[in-house]
Parts: structure tokens; sequence; C-alpha cells
């Protein structure tokens, strides 16, 4: 049956550069398909930038709008999926800075996934210490760690997604880094006891 | 601290820092639609009540203009008063295919389209499952219904919806067991047929107009 499916899957899977084509020609279908294959990881990173469902969806549903009216513009100079994640990161950035509350916001009780099954065994006090120190590291500095230490982005892609060098974005994480690991200083005699 | 230790909990922070609660991609899709291509517009809390509303309105009233339309045209001058029939025959055949017509149509060959594209992919992760062979009970029911309303005038749609028609049943009695011989079944009759291809134009069509 494997090769069955992978030959029907072939033959009828188009590639990236045709779907845009498709989509530009109003094929909805298309369009379908790309938000399928991106609306995870826009979500994922638009989640994981916000820490608030709501936000997320409906910064993913602006980074799909935005991208489908723009989609003309999109030349291919780098992969689709960094381009939609440039627009992802501007809309989020925009809106952040728009309602400030949400640097202050709480997460919501419902938004909190269940640790058990993923826990490390990291106390979780300082656990609880370092998401705070993340979400208190300037913007520019949390965008860069969320990328690169959560969403597992390399330095190319997050340099291509914020329009800056490859060394200013392992500048920047080693800045975010050390930022951490002095808020986290003062827990670090405990745990190593 | 030591480099390994703060590594560890940066791991740990990948697993744990904001992880995202699986959204309804399905309900996003729609308002990005909605917003990008003009479709009807729906709102994400009550999206799936309202769809079901919209449909089911939307195909008994097509049924009853398709039905109306079908009695009309195979009335002769000789049963209806000569006066009468003339100008109702002719309003009637004037009449475009209703929009709500273009939209259902639109949206049930999108599903279709994403519901064929996946069988291989769920059939291979064993995900064709009761809820998705429920998916295809449902487009199988909307297959039939859009046969029988105004939508299935174009000789073009008709056969594609009769395609369709035979694919799906084809789905809907995929059994638990995933069935080598029935999927290469249902495979070799949408290469024969050239199906998604032709969904993709039929789609493209109604976009475009």
């Amino acid at each position: 049956m494997a090769n069955t499916v992978v030959a029907f899957q072939s033959a009828y899977r188009v590639s990236e550069p045709d779907l845009i084509a498709r989509v530009l020609a109003g094929d909805r279908i298309a369009a379908r398909e790309l938000y399928d294959a991106h609306s995870p990881r826009v979500y994922r990173l638009a989640f994981r930038l916000t820490g608030d469902a709501d936000l997320a969806r409906e910064f993913t549903q602006d980074t799909f709008v935005r991208a489908f009216a723009q989609l003309a513009r999109f030349r291919g100079d780098s992969a689709l999926s960094t381009w939609l994640h440039r627009i992802t990161v501007t809309v989020v950035a925009n809106a952040m800075r728009k309602v400030k509350r949400f640097r202050e916001r709480e997460t919501d009780l419902e938004d909190v996934h269940p640790l058990g099954s993923d826990s490390m065994g990291v106390d979780p006090v300082l656990r609880e210490r370092l998401h705070r120190a993340i979400d208190q590291l300037p913007e520019i500095y949390r965008t860069t760690v969320i990328m690169h230490d959560i969403e597992g982005y390399t330095h190319t892609e997050i340099a291509e997604v914020l329009g800056v060098a490859e060394g200013t974005c392992k500048s920047r994480l080693s800045q975010a880094r050390a930022q951490l690991r002095t808020a986290l200083a003062d827990l670090a005699p405990e745990l190593e006891s | 601290m030591t480099d390994d230790r703060f590594d560890e909990l940066m791991r740990d922070a990948a697993q744990t820092y904001r992880k995202p609660p699986q959204p309804d991609f399905e309900a996003m899709w729609n308002a990005v639609a909605s917003e990008s291509f003009g479709v009807a517009n729906m709102t994400r809390r009550s999206f799936r009540f309202s769809r079901g509303i919209g449909i089911a309105a939307t195909l008994v009233l097509g049924i009853g203009i398709g039905r109306a339309t079908v009695t009309l045209k195979g009335a002769t001058p000789k049963e209806v008063p000569v006066v009468a029939v003339a100008p109702a025959t002719a309003r009637i055949d004037s009449l475009p295919e209703p929009a709500p017509y273009s939209t259902e149509t639109s949206q049930y060959l999108g599903q279709t389209a994403a519901l064929l594209i996946a069988l291989p992919s769920e059939v291979k992760a064993g995900r064709a499952n009761g809820q998705f062979l429920g998916r295809a009970g449902e487009l199988l029911t909307r297959t039939r219904l859009l046969l029988d309303s105004p939508a299935a005038n174009d000789p073009t749609m008709r056969n594609l919806l009769e395609d369709l028609e035979v694919v799906l049943a084809q789905v809907v009695h995929l059994d638990n067991n995933q069935n080598r011989t029935e999927l290469d079944l249902i495979n070799r009759a949408l290469e024969q047929r050239d199906v998604i291809p032709r969904l993709r134009t039929a789609a493209a069509d109604i976009s475009a107009n």
C-alpha cells in the first residue's frame, strides 16, 4: 500500500511555485493547500511570541490575509515559509507595540498546557523564573531566543526573517542568554547543591 | 550555573514555555478565506453551527428552485395557458444559477478535494476512522443533493458530481482494516476519471465567476 500511497501523492503533489501561481490565478484550493502547509508553524510562532491563544489565532489569520493580499510581491528570493514568518513577526510586533498590556498579561490558565509528561525534572520554581525572565527580555532578544532556542530556527533563518545579519542574530542570542543567566543567578546555588 | 545546566533549562523551556494549544485551523481558514476571497462570512465561535444551518438552508432553497425549474421546463404549451407560459418560461430560463449555489458548490468542491487529497496519508497513518469516513458520508450526501439541484444543470459539473458520487461511495465503504484493494480501487477511480484536476478546475472556474 505504501507504494500506492506514494505514487498517488506524487501524482497530485504540486510544487510551491505552482501553488503560488494558482493562488494568484484565484484558485482557492491552492490557497488552502498553502495554508494547510504553513499555518501550524505560523500559529506556533505567534503563540510563542504572544502567549495568548486568541491573539495567536488573530495574528495567524492576519498573517495569511496579508500574505494572500501581497503574494504577487513574493519573488521567491527566500523560502515562502521565511516570508510568511517575517510577516508573522511583523504582525505580532506591531500589535504588541500598540497594546502594551500584553507584556504584563498573565497567561490564562486555560492556555497553560499540562507540563507533566514534558517535564524534564526541572525545578518548577526555576522553570517559572526562566519563563518570566524570557517574558521580560527586550523584544529583539526575546524574539531571537524564542525563534532559536524554543522553536528551533537556525541563525540563517532568523536573520532572513528579521532582516538582520547572521552575526547580529548570534550576538543578540548571546546577549539574551547572558541576561537570562543573570536573572536565574540567585537560584543557581540551590540547584547545584 | 554551569553551561550544561543552563542548556538543560533551555531545552526544558522549549517543551514548556508557552506551549501552543491545538487551535481550530478550519475555523481560522474560514476567517482567512472570508477576508481574502470574499467567501460568505462565518463567525469563528459559532462556525460549526452556522455553517451547518447555512448549508442546509442553501440546499433546501436550491432543491426547491431546481424542482420548480424542472417542472416549468417540462410543461407543454397545451397544459398551460399561453399567456402565462411564455413569460414564465422565459423568466425562469433566464435566471442565472442562484448565487448561494456558487458558494455552496465552491465550498463543497474545496472540502471534497481536501478529503480526497488527504485520503492516502490518512489511510497510511491509520486515521481513516469513523470521523473521517463520517465526513466522507456527509460529502456524499451533499453530492447527491447537488446532483438534484440547479448546480448540476451544467453538464461538466454534473459529470464531475457523478464521478465524485462514485468515489465518495467507495470511500465511505472503506473498512477499518484499511483494505489495500479498496484503496487501490479508489486511487484507480480517481486517476481514470481525472477527478482531482477536474475538481481544481471546477473550483477555479467558480471562483473566477
